[in-house]
């Protein structure tokens, strides 16, 4: 997933000012997968994403070109990028005083599948909820 | 053609043959569990053990100390079902802490408070391995990694007659199930596999012995189907054979819409309960199905400490069981006054509190103490209680009656009675054991500050399940003999705790019987 990372490091580029990467391109390196308006809205993406113009094919790679049959990407895939379930535990470790932090919670440590609570094409959840409806929002945003 | 996607209709095209092992799927109607003729096995192990609880964990742990091959299928994406979840509360009988704090225990009281909660219903053979045992594997799981709360007096827990109750360090039974999983997953030729869920048992062709399992893997437990075990498709096929024998340690059914309801047609499909997502009925149904003598099933217990002011378990159960019911009370709001022994067993205190709520069923009764009622292992979960809202806080009796709509006076004359006795050593009229240590002293400090928490029963455990012996071996219903390759251990069995289980004896119960059916397998 080089190529992932390849948008992601465009993506801090884009934030610098270099607006002109946006738009039209978009589609140009599958060319059998064609992003059309209907597509988009059927499988939304999420803001951070979306801001870095991922294609369809950057995650769900060597997954054909049909969306249709696209299988979810696991944590491998997510963490291609976004590294390992330490690191996200640690970079929230602020949260570990109180026992709130998500990605190293006192029931499961950093051990949970990515998608018990995110989902990339759908609302994300967060699985805290079901034991601690009131604390939740107290302790964290909502899942991004 | 994915296997999801794979109808019935079309499996039948296919034909038998080539179809077998999606036929086998746990949509069957015609329930037969197939036999070793039926199926091809896709990997060989000595033990295999469905569920990854305390109890799964612990046959687990044995099975693979002796040298065995172990596959531990879990079908929801975390480990520890209903133990990770769960309060960290172990009671242990004639515990090192009990000695240190001069609280005489023993093996014939605990039966003795075990069978008084079960209303005698108990199989009093499994209470006497438990009370054996508990002290033996509460030493494996500290070898294991897992911390606790010890050097302090130890909890005393509802319907038990003596404090015998050690918490884990983040009163949380996480903190005995992660070092555990850990630990398993190190032992040689152990595997735990998540998402991974069993579908059938494999019999042998003579159908006398349970010889493997059919299971799916990257299965999608899902949350909002009426029924998962019936309705989701997920995951793709696997069939594993166990030359030595399958542990079913699947727990227990408290959030089986359905199977719950048949047991209870009072627990309505939506009631909330205490439980994980995953405590459902199938893998305890296929055990049936192939001959596990059923125990007990319709006794569904209720926890009377739980609060209508949160979903789940949530913090309200550890601020009540080891607080305000502890040497505060518990009033009825229509007329200030205290209608149960709030250190009963569950099912007392639910029952009576079912005598209020069929009345009024938002008349939820409130728990009431002050500081002095919590106990120091939960000191840290007062503030969370506080800040989420399940628990108040006021100054004056008066205000904490006005927000509940309590009649003041009453309330106070309550409080004040209750004091009172307990002060002088006279017998409360609902003859609360914890009083006891409380002659010359102030039960609730009228200076206050007054801390409060609605309640309301939820379904918590089940204590039905199949018959086991004290080798854990599954009884069968069709010979009253153990079915030969089936072992089970913990809340999917039944029969040990009667009618209701005393708070904080899962723990034990679960742990040992997986201990003592990893070793028998
Ligand atoms: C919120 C809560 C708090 C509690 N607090 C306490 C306490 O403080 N002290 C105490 O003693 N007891 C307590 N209990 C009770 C106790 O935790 C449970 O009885 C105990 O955890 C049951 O352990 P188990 O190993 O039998 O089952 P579980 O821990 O529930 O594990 C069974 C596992 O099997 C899996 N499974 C089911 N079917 C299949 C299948 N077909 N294929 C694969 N996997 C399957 C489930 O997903 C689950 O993970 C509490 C219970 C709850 C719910």
């Amino acid at each position: 997933m080089r190529s992932k990372k390849t948008l992601l490091a465009l993506g801090f580029f884009l934030i610098l000012g270099v607006m002109s990467l946006v738009g039209s391109e978009v589609n140009a390196s599958s060319p059998q997968l064609k992003i059309t308006p209907e597509l988009k809205e059927k499988f939304t993406l999420k803001p951070h994403h979306e801001k870095l113009s991922f294609k369809c094919v950057d995650c769900h790679e060597g997954q054909g070109d049909d969306p249709e049959n696209f299988k979810a990407i696991d944590d491998k895939g997510c963490l291609s990028c976004h590294k390992t379930k330490q690191y996200l535990a640690d970079r929230l470790k602020f949260m570990d005083n109180l026992h709130t932090n998500p990605h190293n919670s006192i029931h499961d440590g950093p051990k949970l599948y990515c998608d018990e609570c995110h989902f990339e094409h759908k609302k994300s959840d967060n699985m805290c909820l079901s034991c601690h409806s009131n604390d939740v929002k107290l302790w964290m945003r909502p899942t991004p | 053609m994915s296997q999801e996607k794979m109808s019935r209709r079309d499996a039948l095209k296919l034909g038998f043959v080539g179809a077998g092992a999606a036929m086998l799927s746990a949509s069957q109607a015609m329930a037969a569990a197939p036999t070793e003729k039926d199926v091809k096995f896709d990997e060989e192990y000595d033990v295999i053990v469905i569920g990854s609880g305390f109890a799964g964990l612990a046959a687990a742990a044995k099975a693979a100390e002796r040298g065995y091959k172990v596959l531990i299928l879990e079908k929801m994406g975390r480990v520890g079902g209903n133990s990770v979840i769960n309060g960290g509360a172990f009671a242990v009988p004639m515990n090192k802490d009990q000695k240190a704090f001069g609280i005489e225990d023993s093996k014939a009281l605990f039966i003795k408070d075990a069978l008084k909660a079960g209303l005698g219903i108990n199989h009093v053979e499994m209470l006497e391995l438990i009370a054996d045992r508990a002290q033996e594997v509460f030493d494996f799981t500290v070898k294991c990694g897992a911390k606790y709360q010890t050097g302090k007096k130890p909890t005393h827990f509802g319907g038990h007659s003596v404090a015998r109750t050690i918490v884990t360090e983040n009163m949380s039974g996480s903190a005995i199930i992660q070092p555990m999983a850990a630990f398993v997953e190190k032992l040689p030729g152990c595997k735990l596999v998540t998402r991974a869920k069993m579908d059938d048992f494999v019999m042998s062709n003579d159908g006398t012995t349970v010889i493997g399992v059919t299971a799916r893997i990257n299965y999608r437990f899902d949350n909002k189907l009426y029924s998962d075990d019936i309705e989701n498709k997920s995951g793709e096929k696997k069939v594993y054979r166990a030359k030595k024998g399958v542990i079913l340690a699947s727990g227990g059914f408290a959030m089986d819409k359905e199977y719950r309801k048949i047991q209870d047609p009072r627990m309505a499909p939506d009631m909330d309960a205490t439980n994980h997502d995953g405590a459902t009925a199938g893998a305890l149904l296929k055990a049936f199905q192939i001959g596990a003598l059923p125990v007990h099933i319709s006794w569904i217990q209720e926890g009377p400490w739980a609060s209508p002011d949160e979903r789940g378990f949530g913090v309200a159960p550890l601020l009540t069981q080891q607080g305000l019911f502890v040497k505060g009370v518990c009033v009825d709001i229509r007329n200030g006054k205290r209608f149960m022994n709030e250190m009963a067993d569950r099912k007392t205190r639910a029952d009576a509190q079912y005598v209020i709520l069929r009345e009024d069923p938002k008349a939820y009764p409130v728990a009431i103490g002050t500081y002095n009622t919590f106990d120091e292992q939960i000191y840290a979960a007062i503030e969370k209680g506080l800040q989420g809202g399940v628990m108040k806080k006021f100054d004056t009796l008066d205000a904490l009656a006005a927000n509940y709509k309590i009649p003041a006076a009453a309330l106070k004359e309550t409080i004040a009675k209750y004091n009172e006795d307990a002060k002088n050593g006279v017998e409360d009229q609902f003859k609360k054991q914890t009083l006891k240590d409380m002659k010359g002293k102030e039960c609730i400090e009228m200076k206050g500050p007054f801390y409060a928490i609605r309640t309301v029963p939820k379904p918590h455990h089940t204590m039905g399940g199949v018959k086991i012996n004290t080798k854990a071996q599954v009884i069968s219903a069709n010979t009253n003999k153990p079915i030969a390759g089936l072992f089970a251990a913990g809340e999917v069995t039944g029969g040990t705790h009667g009618a209701s289980r005393l708070g904080s004896c899962a723990i034990a119960d679960c742990l040992v019987c997986g201990f003592v059916a990893g070793e028998n397998i």
